[in-house]
Order: C-alpha cells, then structure tokens, then sequence
C-alpha cells in the first residue's frame, strides 16, 4: 500500500493558501457536513469553486504554492473553471464549478455558513446536491443527512436559546451591580472583565 | 436503515429500525456538542492510496458534471458505490 491519505493538517495548510491568495471557494459535500458534526468520516476533499478566471488563477497560485504540480494545459482548465476537476497528489482533491443540484456559486455563498476558518454550503445546499446526483453512496447517505439536518436545527436553536438566557443572565447581574453599588458605595461583587 | 425520504420518527419501520434511529440522533447531537477542534481531528482520517481506478492518474477533469458521474459509473468498482442504478 502506499502513502497516506489527506489528514487534517493538510486541510488547515489547503485552508491556509487558498486565504492567503483571497480565493473565493466553499467546502461542499460530505467533509463539510462532518465539519459541521455530522458523524462520519471521508476520504478526499471537495471544493465548490465560482467559474472566474480571476480566481481560477489564484487556485492555480495557492495549490502550487502547496505542492500540487500542475502542468501550463491543467492550470489552463481549472482558469477556465471546467465543471469538475480532480486532483490525487499530494492528496486527494476534487473541485468543482458547478455542483449538481445547486444553483451558481454567488447564490450557494449568500447562504453558506464559516466555522473557524471553514467556509461551507450549507446543510441544506449539501443535501440538495447529494440528491440530485442519484448515485448508490448517496441515496444510502441522504436519510442519515436529513436526520443529522434535524438534530443540527434542534441544537442550533438550543445554542440561541442558551445564549439569549446567558445575556439576560448578564445583564440581569449588572444590574444588580449598578444597584449594589448605588446602595453600598464600593461594592463587593466585582465587575466581570 | 432503508433509503426512506420520511421523518424516520414517523418511519413505520420495526421497533429495532426505530431505536436504531433515535441513537443515530444521539450520535448526531453528541458529535455537535464536542468542540469543533475535537471534530475536526476525526473528518479526515488516516487512510492508505491507492483507490483503484481513481488513483490511476494524478489529474483528471470533465467538461460537465455528467460526463464526470458517466466516466465514474462506467470505470470505478461497483462497490464504491459511484454507481447511479437503483440501492
């Protein structure tokens, strides 16, 4: 067997180029619903491109920068923002221009979500796209997306919920410092930092 | 688990189908619930090249998204599952 797989310091350095160069990309597909937490892994990377020249030559620039050898006619074709292009070493990386099932990149990134420095579809962009490409790994994939979809409304809600109820709990408490402080002069409850 | 687009909660499935849907449930809100650092060490795991076929060349590229998903349908082991024939 051979070399080893994409790993996630590959991810943070693929991360760390594209940003240095401004590329506009996404993450779409699977990595990017584990990003996410959905729980499972994968294999390679996909990256949902906008089909611009411009861009395509800053891809060109930060996967060079990042050990991809690309011949002048390859770098040609991802300028020109070919529909799908896949690349195997030094790991494996799939980009894409046009999705399946997805509108144009500008309408994907409007909706899109970034966690850290991850920029990624959105969940429901990434069902839709799993969707419309009817292959057997997908259909077996979907209702386990679907839930995970569920779940991750479920706990977003509760993230705000619990963050609303943290401000109140602030402000309620500096409130009470004011008031403390009015009544008693130096107060004893010091101020949060 | 079946390829079922419904609420797997109103799924008419058996009661082993069902339970095996509320712990994917669990799964999914216990993996949301760890820190992003911790999920991020578990996405790409460490794995061995080569995929047959698909390592066979370091670059490749379709003019379309169909005639990628034809080339893969037509070259890549059934059982990698690119196949678009019916689950």
């Amino acid at each position: 067997m051979g070399e080893e797989r994409f790993d996630v310091s590959q991810a943070e350095t693929l991360v760390d180029a594209f940003q240095r160069e401004n590329v506009e990309f996404l993450f779409i597909g699977k990595g990017a619903a584990i990003l996410m937490g959905y729980p499972s892994t994968t294999l390679d990377v996909d990256l949902f491109l906008p089909k611009d020249p411009e861009n395509g030559r800053k891809v060109v620039r930060a996967l060079r920068a990042i050990g991809f050898v690309l011949t002048e006619s390859q770098a040609v074709e991802i300028i020109r923002g070919k529909d799908f292009v896949q690349l195997n070493e030094p790991f494996d990386l799939d980009l894409i221009h046009a999705p399946d099932g997805l509108p144009e990149y500008d309408k994907v990134k409007a909706r899109s979500i970034r966690i850290e420095k991850f920029p990624l579809v959105c969940l429901a962009d990434i069902i839709a796209s799993k969707e419309a490409t009817g292959r057997q790994r997908d259909r077996l994939e979907l209702p386990l997306l679907r839930a995970f979809q569920r779940v991750y409304e479920q706990e977003q809600q509760r993230s705000q919920s619990h963050d609303q109820q943290q401000q109140e709990a602030g402000e309620g408490t500096r409130r009470l410092k004011r008031r403390v402080r009015g009544d008693k002069g130096q107060c004893a409850i010091p101020e949060e930092s | 688990m079946t390829d079922n687009n419904q609420n797997p909660r109103v799924h008419s499935g058996s009661i082993k189908e069902r339970n095996e849907w509320v712990e994917w449930e669990e799964q999914c809100r216990r993996q949301l619930r760890r820190p992003f650092e911790a999920r991020l060490k578990a996405v790409w795991p460490r794995q061995r090249k080569p995929i047959p076929v698909r390592d066979d060349v370091s670059y490749r590229s379709f003019e379309t998204m169909e005639e990628y998903r034809a080339w893969c349908e037509n070259n890549l082991p059934e059982y990698l599952g690119y196949g678009r024939r019916a689950v």
